[in-house]
């Protein structure tokens, strides 16, 4: 029974990461890119990372692996955030998108 | 937070007395410890707010972790359908959060919920900027986000 | 045993596709912002690689490299975003010490 929660777990955390890089070759800019490599990327290693746990099953494993999910789960928006801002004030060219209001003057772009 | 101390007192005790000094020993430890604590509420002036909070901050994590799933699941539709569906734009949201913990949170957990990414925020901390995937009704996005994440980030910071 | 076993060879094929096409960006940049993107996706993929290894090795030292690597990679991520906006600014110095330059340069005409 819990082997097959691991191999559902690992499969899934797999396909996830499969497609969080098929998403940052194909997606058309580089922020539509980053919402494929934040939220896929970031569930996949997730699950691979909680099959770990599963299978390993004592203290110390639990603990890291859960500390690094965490660890993870916070990093991954702060990291989307710094290279979204430094993206969008370079100037990169941005896919068919709409710009609202003032954000170009308030953002320094 | 004092009775949060007194529950890790009761995991502590349980996982010595029982001698399975181990993350599970510890786990059902804490779990057994507030259950007694809700039985005996009455005793202990301000567990009624505790256990509030608990509830709201787990409510958030389960939330939290219910939308990663559908934000990912949105970003390989996007993805493995052969043309592209997205029309992205960049939304303008007012912040009621307060202080850095809280915007941290709430710009954090707005990255990884569906289809929006925070870029930024203006330097005196009452806007914030995103990048939406499906951009076709900002004020429908805005009314979203204050009335899920940002509500629910406030209640359990309070 | 054997479920877990094929669903970790199936999970590493997906993990290093990913991989492979972050890299396949990485060379295609266009844009810096681009590659850095790719770049961090990149490193989340390895770590769950890592947590792969970790089952398929039965060993729990890769847990512990599957963490410092993701430390080290959120590091390298954010330094780099640093260094865009960097440029970004030095850019806009230049350019407004070159919008300054030919006037006076007229006026010595």
């Amino acid at each position: 029974m819990a082997e097959i929660v691991m191999a559902a777990l690992v499969l899934l955390g797999g396909f996830f990461c499969f497609v969080a890089g098929l998403g940052v070759l194909r997606l058309p800019d580089v922020l539509i890119r980053m919402h494929a490599s934040t939220k896929a990327g970031t569930l996949g290693s997730g699950l691979i990372l909680a099959a770990v746990a599963v299978y390993f099953a004592d203290t110390a494993t639990i603990t890291r692996a859960v500390a690094t999910i965490l660890f993870l789960l916070i990093t991954a928006p702060v990291a989307a955030h710094m290279i979204g801002r430094a993206a969008f004030r370079s100037g990169v060219e941005l896919w068919k998108t709409k710009i609202e209001d003032d954000a170009e003057r308030k953002l320094n772009r | 937070m004092n009775i949060f101390t007194l529950n890790i007192v009761l995991a502590v005790a349980w996982a010595a007395l029982t001698g399975n000094v181990t993350l599970s020993g510890l786990a059902v430890g804490f779990a057994l410890g507030s259950a007694a604590l809700y039985v005996t509420r009455p005793l202990f002036p301000g567990s009624d707010r505790y256990f509030k909070r608990v509830w709201l901050w787990s409510k958030l994590i389960v939330l939290f972790l219910y939308e990663l799933v559908v934000s990912s699941v949105q970003v390989i539709w996007d993805v493995l359908t052969p043309q592209h569906k997205a029309r992205p734009g960049i939304i303008a949201m007012p912040l009621d959060a307060k202080g850095e913990m809280e915007i941290l949170l709430v710009t954090n957990l707005i990255s990884l919920t569906p289809g929006t990414l925070s870029l930024d925020v203006t330097d005196d901390c009452n806007t914030l900027y995103i990048h939406a995937m499906f951009a076709d009704d900002p004020d429908a996005i805005r009314a979203q986000l204050k009335g899920g994440m940002e509500r629910w980030v406030i209640e359990a910071m309070e | 045993m054997d479920i877990l076993k094929t669903a970790v060879d199936i999970s590493f094929v997906m993990v290093m596709l990913g991989v492979a096409f972050a890299f396949v960006r990485l060379i295609k940049g266009p844009s810096l912002p681009d590659r850095i993107v790719a770049l961090d996706m990149m490193t989340v993929l390895i770590v769950s690689f890592c947590g792969l290894y970790a089952i398929l090795s039965e060993d729990t030292a890769f847990v512990d490299v599957a963490i410092v690597l993701a430390l080290v990679g959120f590091l390298a991520t954010v330094a780099l975003a640093r260094f865009v906006e960097r440029r970004v600014v030095r850019r806009d110095r230049a350019q407004a010490a070159d919008a300054v330059a030919p006037t006076t340069g007229e006026g010595d005409v």
